[in-house]
């Protein structure tokens, strides 16, 4: 059997935009899903029960579909129920942003709640605000300890960005594909794909554990 | 719009072929991960050093690279070069035991190392061997811990084996992708199949809850 390695050179040009779509994919929906978290998070710890049920049943409901049917449904229901036909980009966000955003409210809504109430109650007895015992002494705590886990949300997001090639948005897996289908070249071009992951994600996976160390609770 | 759910009463039998499919997938893929992030788990914590930096290698690249492409590459591409053809089912249970599995030993790894060494040293004070310390003393603190960390596995594993469609492995979502090209009714059948894959997750999550809050006191020590 021989392998001709030359045709991962010759499309360099096309896996390089591939790759960028990938990046640009993670970053652009970690923007949205972040606001996204913290908003279904405060709707979540609102006192209001309709608020946080509506909340509680998104989050649920999401968590708990595989992402690939996610952007499939998105992908069919969204012109219907719209009545407008978006890019294959447009529903590749919204179905990511979707689902990203029920794990960040997660994440948002357990670092608020595992800082002590006690802290609360002290700094109100201060005769801190509400709103300045939140934003000095709740949020500060908090955030250490969510960012280490949006750091692996945001790890499995850069994988997961790799599912929306079922709907045709060019980002490195369909890319690679595409090229797979037209030089007839699988195994360079699926090992081609492998490896241009690997490089970009295991630096970030090392990151993350950085992260972890430098960031994450010790009971 | 009209909406007519006749396709997917007509392939009923179909969809709940393709279910079980995709529970048995998952079931088997989640077993074989645990078993496998137990091997590699100790082997870590005990092997030698050189096998302990490969494993290390091999569990950080299985979280750098997508599942898809996982399976993708041992379906389409290793059999070009082994020269040995897979059945699709096959296939994705492997893609799947080795990239679940790198997540299951770290679980399995963390457990261990969750027992205070004291325990170990008190075995070890006592006559035990390592062997018998790990079997009677580590272990069975440490799997009460990660029980609910294995529910958090069969639940990924389940969302997975949806992925397995790319590689035309014959389960539920396949089969509803199926049925929608055939029937030109995708909203229809994807909106049945959404329900059909939160009634199977939703049970499990809620039990693995449930388990967090039921168990978390017994590991303690």
């Amino acid at each position: 059997m021989n392998f001709d390695w030359n045709v991962i050179w010759t499309h360099r040009g096309a896996l390089w935009d591939g790759a960028l779509m990938t990046v640009g994919l993670t970053v652009l929906t970690m923007l949205l899903a972040v606001p996204g978290g913290i908003f279904l998070a405060l709707m979540r710890l609102s006192s209001n029960k309709l608020l946080s049920s509506a909340s509680l049943a998104f989050v649920e409901f999401f968590r708990n579909l595989p992402l690939i049917l996610v952007i499939y449904w998105a992908f069919y229901v969204m012109p219907i129920a719209f009545d407008v036909q978006f890019s294959a980009l447009t529903t590749a966000l919204v179905a990511l942003v979707l689902n990203v955003s029920a794990y960040n409210a997660e994440t948002f809504r357990a670092g608020i709640n595992s800082i002590r109430k006690g802290q609360m109650e002290a700094a109100l007895a201060m005769g801190m605000s509400r709103r300045q015992a939140m934003f000095k002494v709740v949020i500060p705590q908090a955030a250490r300890r969510i960012l280490p886990v949006l750091a692996s949300t945001w790890i499995s997001l850069f994988k997961d960005t790799s599912l929306v090639s079922v709907i045709a948005v060019s980002e490195l897996a369909y890319t690679s594909m595409q090229i797979r289908a037209q030089t007839f070249r699988v195994l360079e071009m699926l090992t081609a794909m492998a490896a241009i992951y690997w490089l970009m994600g295991y630096p970030q996976a090392k990151l993350v554990d950085w992260i972890h160390k430098k960031y994450g609770v010790k009971e | 719009m009209d909406v007519d759910f006749s396709p997917i009463i007509e392939n009923w039998r179909f969809f709940a072929g393709g279910l079980g499919i995709t529970v048995l997938l998952s079931v088997i893929s989640a077993a074989t991960s645990i078993l496998a992030g137990l091997v590699i788990a100790l082997l870590r914590l005990y092997g030698p050093r050189w096998l302990s930096v490969a494993l290390v290698f091999y569990v950080d690249t299985m979280r750098a690279i997508p599942i898809l492409v996982v399976l993708v590459w041992i379906y389409f591409a290793f059999p070009l070069l082994a020269g040995v053809t897979f059945p699709p089912f096959w296939a994705a249970l492997v893609g799947l035991t080795l990239h679940i599995a790198a997540y299951a030993s770290e679980i399995i790894r963390a457990g261990i190392e969750s027992i205070r060494p004291g325990q170990t040293r008190a075995g070890l004070a006592l006559g035990m061997s390592r062997a018998q310390i790990l079997r009677k003393i580590i272990l069975p603190q440490a799997t009460i811990r990660m029980l609910p960390a294995f529910g958090s596995v069969l639940t990924m594993a389940i969302k997975d084996t949806a992925i397995a469609t790319v590689i035309a492995v014959p389960e539920l979502m396949h089969r509803a992708e199926t049925v929608a090209g055939q029937s030109y009714r995708p909203v229809e059948v994807f909106t049945t199949v959404m329900v059909l894959y939160f009634l199977v997750l939703f049970p499990v999550t809620r039990v693995v809850d449930r388990m967090y809050q039921k168990l978390a006191h017994l590991g303690r020590s």
